[in-house]
């Protein structure tokens, strides 16, 4: 079985996927006439594993002692998936604690857990969210009715409701001409009336990065881009299972500092840890 | 019989009364198009608070809907003779208001043409799959019920002639046996679906509460206690629905009709009663502990911006006003002191069902989530906007103006027995 060691990062992706991720850059900036000529090849080389790997448990270490707060997983999440206003995969959560002068920031990125348990398939009435064999909670967006009430039943608001919001709401503006990647780009560009409009949307760790034995080609989005090499992806399944982005054990991350998850008490059981500042 | 009109409002304010719903209809069947046209965009909704105005009143219909056809079980099942002028107009109300629920669930879905989907690839540890089979289901059993409930009435009066008689002979499916023995069979059909009917209305309004009851992300809905109190309260409304109706539009003698709304209103009160038992139960467990996610549920309902919904609507004007109408020496005789307190109960059991869907989602999932994206669905709470409010009011209207022309078209005024009434003199 191939391991992520045996494509070390970074890969040099193929062309095709650089080219997407200028494209997704140039959204977060300004989009003009460079987003525009980068249309043409948008979309993964190979067509995503649908179901995951069985072998796999996908998952995050997020070491807050490495973060320092820059949010550019935020960002990169939105380039990557060309999430519309309103609608957030990923988001950066700020505390602070403490009465002036003492103070103390707390901070930490938030992606989707993918619970093991999750709250949000297991109350889904139409089965459209789904766990995949690697663990991955996926949606699919032609089955959900848009009831919303996995956004009600998710305890970490990973959730959003595309409300069909455009970051320029002018038809033919090249923001709306860039498509997204998620799912293997099957959704690639939104229109009125139709999915991803009026579905629930979440991270999903970027499984359309998967090569289609359901390992990572390159790291989700937020992970390749995190600069301070804060959060590790990897499988948690296998005992020697490695970041796909920087190498370490991630067996080892977990045991060496302690760990905690989010909302531990509710017994979703995510499969993204943090380690403590 | 005219007596029984005397509560009705004269000519020309009536004329005014429809004029207005008419209008309230129209705008709403405007934003309504709108919304299925346009999508969900129009609505005030946020990613903290995806449910909102909307799901009140679907829960505020379905609740209505569940308890009229629990009372009406009353007549069918356990054999209460004396209510038996009502059973149809409870059935109706029933069948009405599961339909304008409906429409407004429909209306809230990001696709309602993939409505089917919650039957054709049903997720079985859903609580909303569950409710989607049994809310079929419960249509169904209304339907047959209202039909059997109102036979022998349609066919005298198909056969009575005048400008009805073809409607309701087509409204008789083509039945026409009045013999003893087949009104014998209706009564046993009528029993036997009421008996279906219980578990499956059960099942309807317990499985709405079921859907809010099993969110352990929102602690104010994670209660084994919270079905309970969406049935309670959905036999009150119900109840109250019905003291209403009965009195505006009940066309029977004027004692027996005093009788019925009497004993109407006095059920709902009990029940009302039950209904406070209940919730002070839980709001004192809830304070006791203190559980921070669980107290600050509670906290927006009583201590929140719109603290009033629960003080004012909910308790004063909704639950202790009409306890004391109902259980005062003079207006607990007065046919209009009676209705008025079961509008009264109606009124309040909105704002019960807007606190049981808002305040729990107000508090986001992270206190400081609505900080960490800036954009209008991650804002910090909810108030419904003008379409919102639009296609609220306006369903409401509908349901109103439909059941002003529905009440034309079906014999609703106390079956064979006690149809003196309206046109074809009973022979009963
Ligand atoms: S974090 Fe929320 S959306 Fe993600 S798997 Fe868990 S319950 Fe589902
Ligand atoms: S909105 Fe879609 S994914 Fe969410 S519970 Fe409803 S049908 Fe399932």
């Amino acid at each position: 079985m191939a391991t992520p060691q045996d494509t070390p990062f970074p890969p040099s992706p193929p062309a095709e996927s650089r080219r997407e991720f200028l494209a997704g850059r140039a959204a977060t900036a300004v989009a003009g006439a460079l987003a525009v000529a980068s249309l043409g090849g948008c979309g993964p080389a190979s067509p995503p594993a649908q179901e995951g790997s069985a072998a796999r448990r996908w998952g995050m270490v997020i070491d807050l002692r490495r973060c320092v707060a820059c949010k550019a997983c935020v960002a990169s999440c939105k380039s990557e998936n060309k999430t519309p206003p309103g609608v957030a995969y990923n988001v950066f959560i700020e505390e602070e604690q403490g009465t002036f002068p003492y103070v103390r920031r707390v901070a930490f990125t938030r992606p989707c857990m993918q619970c093991a348990k999750s709250s949000c398939a297991q109350v889904c009435p139409t089965g459209a969210t789904y766990h995949r064999a690697d663990g991955i909670v996926a949606v699919d967006y032609e089955k959900c009715i848009g009831c919303r009430y996995c956004i009600a039943a998710c305890p970490y608001g990973a959730r959003s409701f595309d409300y069909g919001h455009d970051y320029i709401e002018k038809a033919g503006n090249p923001y709306n001409e860039i498509p997204s990647s998620e799912y293997g780009a099957s959704y690639g560009l939104r229109h009125k009336g139709g999915s991803p409009e009026g579905n629930v949307r979440k991270c999903t760790f970027c499984l359309h990065l998967q090569d289609e034995k359901g390992e990572y080609r390159e790291p989700p989005a937020c992970v390749r881009t995190c600069m301070g090499k804060a959060i590790h992806f990897g499988d948690l399944k296998d005992p020697e299972g490695v970041c796909v982005a920087h190498g370490e054990k991630m067996q080892a991350l977990l045991a060496h500092r302690g760990n905690y998850r989010l909302k531990e008490e509710l017994g979703n059981e995510p499969a993204v840890y943090y380690l403590p500042v | 019989m005219s007596e029984s009109n005397t509560h009705a409002p004269a000519g020309g304010l009536r004329l005014l009364g429809y004029l207005v719903l008419a209008a309230l209809s129209l705008v709403g069947l405007k934003a309504i198009i709108g919304t299925l046209a346009d999508g969900h965009g129009a609505l005030a909704t946020t990613q903290h608070v995806p449910w909102g105005l909307w799901v009140a009143l679907y829960i505020f219909f379905l609740g209505l809907s569940a308890g009229s056809f629990l009372l009406s079980t009353l007549i069918y099942v356990f054999g209460m003779k004396s209510l038996k002028p009502v059973g149809p107009l409870a059935l109706l109300q029933a069948l009405g208001c599961l339909l304008l629920g409906g429409l407004l669930i429909i209306l809230d879905l990001g696709h309602p043409a993939r409505l089917a989907n919650v039957i054709l690839h049903m997720n079985p540890t859903s609580a909303m799959a569950w409710m989607g089979i049994f809310y079929n289901l419960y249509i169904l059993v209304v339907l047959v019920e209202l039909y059997l409930a109102m036979r022998p009435r349609l066919i005298e009066l198909a056969s009575a002639g005048g400008a009805m008689s073809r409607w309701y002979c087509l409204l008789t499916l083509g039945s026409s046996n009045t013999s003893a023995a087949a009104l014998a069979r209706d009564q046993g059909w009528l029993k036997a679906l009421g008996i279906l009917g219980i578990p499956v209305a059960i099942a309807v309004h317990g499985g709405v509460g079921a859907i809010f009851a099993v969110t352990k992300a929102r602690a104010l809905w994670y209660s084994g206690l919270f079905p309970i109190i969406f049935l309670i309260s959905a036999l009150a409304s119900g109840g109250a629905l019905l003291t209403f109706l009965s009195v505006v539009t009940l066309k029977v003698p004027e004692e027996q009709k005093r009788k019925i709304v009497r004993l109407l209103a006095r059920l709902t009160t009990g029940i009302l009663c039950f209904d406070l038992l209940l919730l002070a139960s839980e709001i004192l467990v809830v304070f006791y502990g203190g559980l921070p996610h669980h107290a600050d549920g509670w906290r927006q309902v009583l201590f929140g911006p719109y603290s009033w919904v629960f003080w004012g609507l909910q308790l004063a004007l909704g639950t202790l006003l009409p306890i004391l109408i109902v259980g005062g020496r003079r207006t607990g005789q007065s046919m209009k002191w009676l209705g008025f307190a079961g509008l009264l109960g109606v009124l309040g059991i909105i704002g019960a069902r807007l606190n049981i869907v808002i305040p729990a989602q107000i508090t986001p999932m992270f206190p400081t989530l609505p900080e960490a994206y800036h954009h209008m669905r991650y804002a910090y709470g909810y108030f419904p906007n003008s379409t919102e409010w639009q296609v609220g009011l306006g369903v409401c209207a509908l349901g109103w103006l439909a059941f002003v022309l529905v009440r034309k078209c079906l014999p609703l005024d106390g079956q064979e027995h006690s149809a003196t009434a309206s046109s074809g003199g009973g022979e009963a």
